[in-house]
């Protein structure tokens, strides 16, 4: 690797943690922090790196690491945190040995997720856990470094909350020094801090050993201000004035852009870590009147620094996400200069005015062109019409048959909710076939406990996995059905007829690009009593395009305008992309065609051939 | 010297390589170099706006501020008009004409722009840009893939920051050497289609 690179925050982050020396690295999927595992992966052939099935599983696999005193990183996205909190929140409990840092990337705005989250609460303030909160890449490269060191002096697993908009920044990265500690594996036990029991714990004089490490958790975080208060990471700004600025993680960027748009010298405080510095958010409120905090996303800080206000009795106005600011979303320096010129600190120059922003059409996600799901979708549209089907869906690139024009699942909640609650609708006693519509990867990460419940309780739903071979969604992680791991080397394909079959489900296995045969096989499912899956197996066709393992004979389909009536039957129920509607016929843009045909088999009318 | 540019399209049109050779070429200027895109729905035909921020002091951002971008490079019209609200009054825009029509106005729920309703949005905004059948060309000389660096090659056309001959250089090194060859064939093009003297000026 060159010493000086334009890469992305999450790329930052893995250099951070391969010059940290970590040995084990886990994770699951999930913009935006799927590429720190995939860049170490990549970069260092040596190390253990895996795709856990999930991100609990993900976390447990480091904490067997840590206790062999190596240091090791699990990966994950907001939602993948709320999996893994149950393990969290007894790591907090019992410490670490070997540095372990926890990724915890949010999506402040869900540009790429179903829910937005600030998981500093639930780290932090539930789980007492400490947290760096990087405002760059650069920065986020530091403090993934930083909190390998922290760890291992404090015993506890250390937490890198990067947002969006640092892990898929690009700036230019240096490569620095290596701090890899020099140590082979070892393990020793200590039954008193890693079994995790309700037992008298005689070191504590025989109080109950969960409340014992309570105590400890509660005690450690005298320690953990101690750290924050010496971090290279908070900082105070002189500035002029009695209304000051605190910039948490990303918000100091956007304060500092806008007061350089501004030309403003108002006093800063620069927070990167949780627990906040006491002292120096007391040396900064004094002689201000005012402070906005600037944070994504929760008003987290804000509550922190009225408290402090509180204790001390200051009369300090403290406005932040609560009241003032926006209470959803991503930050910018737009909304930082709106809170300027409401304080009537500054008038804004003329282009950074309200700007009306013209209507547009909007955009919704789609499947690719020549998607396998799209056909599958259709497939199912046209099953569950013909007898009054419900569908719930879940998480992945057919998620997008829950918008228009196909408007399939009704339901679209997180991993692995489909068969669950698919299983509650039918348990009702309602009168209509319940269909279940989840992918592979997502059937292996939590899917699979809410099949093996459903089935045990007798469950009477049709369950389709779609599987594509990969986690197409965040750009093709293998997963435990794929017969690769995160290195592309050949592993144990686990089958998911397989899996269902001992489950005691029945199992159809259909290819998704055969419409009939699909159809023909959800129809059966459907009438069948008990669990039945129908796997619709096709690789994914944006990883494969270029591959001879096509599922399907390509076949050049013209649109036979005299047949074709426009009624929209291929528009409204396939969707595909390269079908346009105009003057009451449908074309096909040849330009993105890739002749997968199924349109034609779509249409009722024979106009398509 | 600061220049923000924002390029704005759909899934699948090459705005990262777009914004990679941007950066590196003012890397090896020595300058700051900061940026973002969306790119979670990236190859699933949503909107991708990449932010390109360059400059010879510390950028802290790496969102473009409303009504700052020095250039828009619109890889798809509506995408331009709905992030015009980031240029710069005093920017110019370059504008792919080759409308992507989205799945709602697909199947008549929603109306795409007219060509003149474009036009005049991006009017109202900023005084000078280009409007070029980038697409055109590049299907026509074989690819839609080569969109990209034929607006690349526009850019050169109407930025003196950007060189024309060094931004060839940073494009050849991004693509991989079966294509190059055509990719460069486009990427003039692409210069024409702002120096020639027909080009597709639009003036407020």
């Amino acid at each position: 690797m060159q010493k000086r690179k334009f890469i992305m925050g999450d790329d930052a982050m893995a250099l951070g943690a391969i010059e940290a020396g970590v040995k084990v690295v886990t994770g699951y999927p999930g913009t935006p922090a799927t590429e720190i595992l995939e860049v170490i992966a990549k970069e260092r052939p040596d190390l253990y790196v895996e795709w856990s099935s999930n991100e609990k599983v993900a976390t447990e696999v480091a904490m067997g690491a840590s206790l062999a005193n190596m240091r090791t990183l699990a990966v994950m996205k907001h939602n993948g945190t709320n999996v893994a909190t149950d393990m969290i929140m007894h790591f907090a409990f019992t410490g670490v040995k070997g540095g372990y840092v926890l990724v915890s990337a949010d999506d402040p705005g869900a540009n790429s997720s179903q829910n937005e989250e600030d998981t500093r609460i639930l780290l932090h303030t539930y789980g007492h856990l400490p947290i760096l909160d990087p405002a760059s890449p650069e920065e986020a490269k530091e403090m993934m470094k930083n909190a390998f060191d922290l760890s291992e002096k404090t015993g506890s697993a250390y937490v890198l909350r990067p947002v969006m908009r640092v892990c898929h920044a690009r700036a230019i990265i240096e490569e620095g020094e290596s701090t890899a500690p020099d140590r082979e594996p070892s393990f020793e036990p200590d039954r008193s801090r890693f079994v995790m029991s309700a037992v008298n714990e005689p070191k504590a004089g025989g109080k109950m050993r969960p409340m014992w490490r309570h105590e400890l958790l509660n005690a450690k975080q005298e320690e953990y201000k101690e750290i924050s208060e010496k971090s290279p990471f908070n900082w105070i700004e002189e500035g002029k004035g009695r209304t000051g600025f605190i910039g948490c993680g990303i918000g100091f960027a956007y304060i500092k852009e806008a007061f350089s748009h501004l030309d403003l010298n108002l006093p800063i405080l620069k927070i990167g870590t949780l627990p906040l510095p006491p002292q120096k958010v007391r040396q900064f409120l004094k002689g201000l009147e005012r402070v906005v905090v600037v944070e994504e996303i929760e008003p987290v800080v804000e509550r922190m620094i009225k408290e402090i206000c509180f204790e001390d009795g200051l009369k300090v106005e403290v406005l932040g996400r609560e009241k003032f600011l926006p209470a959803e979303g991503e930050l910018n320096t737009q909304i930082v200069l709106d809170a300027i010129s409401k304080l009537g600190i500054k008038e804004l120059p003329e282009e950074f005015k309200p700007f009306d922003k013209p209507k547009m059409p909007i955009r919704t996600r789609t499947q690719c062109v020549g998607c396998s799901h799209r056909s599958l979708l259709n497939a199912m549209k046209e099953v569950t019409r013909k007898y009054k089907g419900i569908v719930t869906g879940d998480i992945g690139c057919h998620d997008a048959g829950s918008f228009p024009p196909i408007e399939l699942q009704s339901t679209i909640y997180c991993m692995g909710a489909s068969i669950p609650m698919a299983a509650g609708l039918a348990s009702t006693g309602l009168d209509r076939p319940v269909v279940a519509m989840i992918g592979d990867s997502t059937f292996f990460h939590m899917g699979l406990p809410g099949l093996v419940s459903a089935s045990y309780n007798g469950a009477n739903i049709t369950v389709v996995i779609g599987e594509n071979g990969t986690t197409a969604m965040t750009g093709f992680q293998p997963h435990a059905g794929s017969g690769v791991d995160v290195r592309e080397n050949e592993v144990p394909k686990i089958s998911i007829e397989a899996v269902a079959k001992a489950v005691g489900a029945t199992v159809r296995t259909v290819n998704p690009y055969n419409i009939a045969e699909t159809k023909k096989a959800l129809e059966e499912a459907i009438k069948e009593k008990g669990v039945s899956v129908v796997v619709a197996k096709a690789p994914c066709f944006l990883r494969n395009s270029k591959s001879d393992q096509l599922f399907f004979t390509p076949r050049a389909v013209e649109v036979d305008v005299d047949r074709c009536n426009g009624c929209k039957i291929c528009i409204n129920d396939f969707g595909c992309p390269s079908l346009r509607y105009m003057d009451g016929k449908v074309s096909i843009d040849k330009a993105t065609c890739v002749m997968c045909g199924m349109c034609a088999d779509v249409c009722k009318r024979g106009a398509i051939v | 010297m600061k220049l923000d540019i924002i390029i704005a399209g759909v899934g699948g049109q090459g705005n990262l390589l777009a914004s990679v050779a941007l950066a590196n070429y003012a890397m090896n200027k020595g300058l700051e170099v900061f940026g973002t895109e969306t790119i979670g729905a990236a190859q699933r035909g949503g909107s991708v706006i990449s932010h390109m921020r360059i400059s010879d002091k510390k950028i802290y951002s790496p969102l473009v501020p409303q009504g700052s971008a020095d250039i828009l490079l619109g890889f798809e019209p509506v995408e331009a008009v709905r992030n015009i609200h980031f240029l710069s009054p005093k920017g110019k825009f370059i504008i792919n004409n080759y409308p992507i029509p989205t799945v709602l106005c697909n199947m008549g729920m929603d109306q795409y722009p007219s060509e003149e309703e474009i036009l005049n949005i991006l009017r109202s905004r900023s005084p000078q840009g280009y409007v070029i059948d980038a697409s055109e060309k590049a299907k026509e000389m074989g690819t839609l893939m080569m969109t990209n660096v034929i607006m690349l090659g526009a850019l050169t056309g109407i930025e003196p920051f950007f060189d024309k001959q060094e931004m060839q250089i940073i494009i050849a090194e991004l693509l991989p050497q079966k294509v190059l060859k055509n990719n460069l064939l486009a990427y003039e093009e692409g210069y024409k289609m702002i120096t020639d003297s027909n080009a597709g000026l639009v003036t407020a």
